[in-house]
């Protein structure tokens, strides 16, 4: 790891010697990551070695998994999240989600936006704004702001993933993350939501998985790579896809396995 | 192992720069054979080798395209494909220079207007140069691609020391004046392919570290 990773100042999430079984079989072995503040962090690697259960640790939705034990501590701003008096819920409204197959909920593209906003109490007459703001921020403002009322099922794959990051926007979060967003989508809605992830960084700090290692070279700032549940090397990207110093990372991204 | 088919044509594509490379050494040996010894018949057989040289350049640069274009080289991968990219190029400028060295003994008669020593001195460390910046491509021999490029410093004085000499003969024998600025072209030449020698250790440390060095 070279040094510009390791004095990452002030991370914004902190990962010490992360373990974690699911039942008796270990599927993280002693991760330890910082992420800084407004990066987007990439995590590659071959099925099963443990990148989406990590990013998963970060909002904790292995919680719902049976027989799942973790060992280890993540500090999000500098807070134990596996702590005692941690809401789920609040840890879950400040890191949001983004998953593989677009999930908007069976009501209409407002109400979807609307939904998170509600829940956590906010007033009417402030909804509109925050369904509008959302909805630019995630660049799909000028294709429904005239069908704001349809049901957010009638909308594209891409259009809808798009939705689906500005129902997790509605909520204000500080953390993003994106379990492989683009991988049931088009060239044209990949590439779009390739450039939104890239300018919510200013806003966001941003974790995504990803199966396309061009994609993890295009936008992210530090690339992570991991093989059997460790995290085998993790650096500044260009570093990784210029010169990566483990050999298995090498292999890896040039297609010698995997 | 998976994606066999693209290893193969990395591989081959190395093997494509370093025959690539083997031309190269032959046309720059014999031109410079040609015009010491002014060798017309010999300078006109390799003027006749440009045409294949352009040939292999060619077929070089598109298997480089394709690779990028259809496989996104990563990591080494990309190092190998842009090093060889960037070596196809110097070598062609090499072929250029040394189609130029074949060009002078059909303009120079009655003989050389010196003996041709520090021009051959030269000539034999450019080869070595050639010869060693090609070898280190092919083991990725980061020290042999430095000592190799370390080589210029002898190029550019002996280059230095026949043109200061030249100069001084034109100025007292004017009549030389047409040969002799052909010797000129001619160090000018050799000091070029020297150069690109240097450039080609350059792609070779990259290739090898990843590092952009400065060799000349």
């Amino acid at each position: 790891m070279t040094e510009a990773v390791q004095n990452v100042s002030q991370p914004q999430i902190e990962v010490q010697n992360l373990n974690l079984w699911y039942g008796e079989k270990q599927a993280l072995k002693n991760v330890s990551m910082q992420i800084s503040r407004n990066s987007v962090t990439a995590l590659i690697g071959p099925s099963g070695c443990g990148k989406s259960t990590f990013i998963r640790c970060l909002n904790r939705m292995n919680d719902l998994i049976k027989n799942c034990r973790i060992e280890g501590k993540i500090l999000i701003e500098g807070k134990d999240i596996y702590g005692p008096d941690v809401d789920v819920v609040e840890l879950r409204k400040k890191v949001g989600m983004v998953f593989q197959k677009p999930n908007p909920f069976p009501m209409s593209i407002y109400d979807n936006v609307a939904y998170g906003p509600r829940i956590h109490g906010v007033n009417k007459k402030d909804l509109n704004g925050i369904v509008e703001q959302a909805l630019r921020s995630a660049a799909i403002w000028e294709e429904t702001s005239d069908r704001l009322k349809s049901s957010a099922l009638s909308l594209s794959g891409g259009q809808q993933q798009r939705l689906c990051i500005a129902r997790t926007l509605a909520v204000k979060p500080r953390i993003i993350l994106f379990d492989e967003p683009t991988s049931a989508l088009d060239p044209i809605s990949t590439a779009r939501i390739e450039d939104l992830i890239m300018n919510l960084k200013k806003d966001y700090t941003i974790v995504i998985v990803t199966h396309n290692m061009q994609q993890a070279a295009r936008i992210s700032d530090y690339t992570g790579f991991f093989l059997s549940g460790e995290l085998i090397e993790f650096d500044q990207t260009r570093q990784i896809f210029h010169n990566p110093q483990e050999k298995s990372t090498e292999d890896y991204i040039t297609g010698r396995f995997g | 192992m998976v994606r066999e088919r693209y290893l193969e044509q990395l591989d081959l594509l190395k093997e494509s720069v370093l025959s690539f490379g083997e031309m190269v050494k032959l046309i720059f040996r014999d031109s410079m054979t040609s015009v010491i010894d002014l060798d017309i018949e010999l300078a006109r057989k390799t003027l006749a080798l440009e045409p294949e040289a352009d040939r292999l350049e060619e077929e070089i640069e598109a298997s480089i395209f394709d690779l990028l274009a259809l496989q996104q080289p990563m990591a080494s991968d990309l190092r190998l494909v842009v090093s060889t990219l960037k070596i196809t190029a110097d070598l062609r400028r090499i072929v250029g220079l040394s189609i130029n060295i074949a060009k002078i003994p059909g303009r120079i008669e009655g003989g050389h207007v010196k003996p041709l020593i520090d021009t051959k001195k030269m000539a034999d460390i450019a080869g070595f140069m050639l010869e060693n910046s090609l070898k280190a491509f092919e083991t990725q021999d980061v020290e042999l691609a430095k000592a190799a490029a370390a080589r210029d410093e002898e190029v550019d004085k002996l280059f230095y020391a026949v043109w200061v000499e030249l100069i001084e003969m034109m100025a007292k024998d004017t009549s030389i004046i047409s040969r002799a600025t052909n010797l000129l072209f001619l160090i000018r030449y050799l000091e070029r392919i020297a150069d690109h020698c240097c450039n080609m250790c350059e792609s070779v440390v990259y290739l090898a570290t990843a590092e952009r060095v400065k060799l000349n």
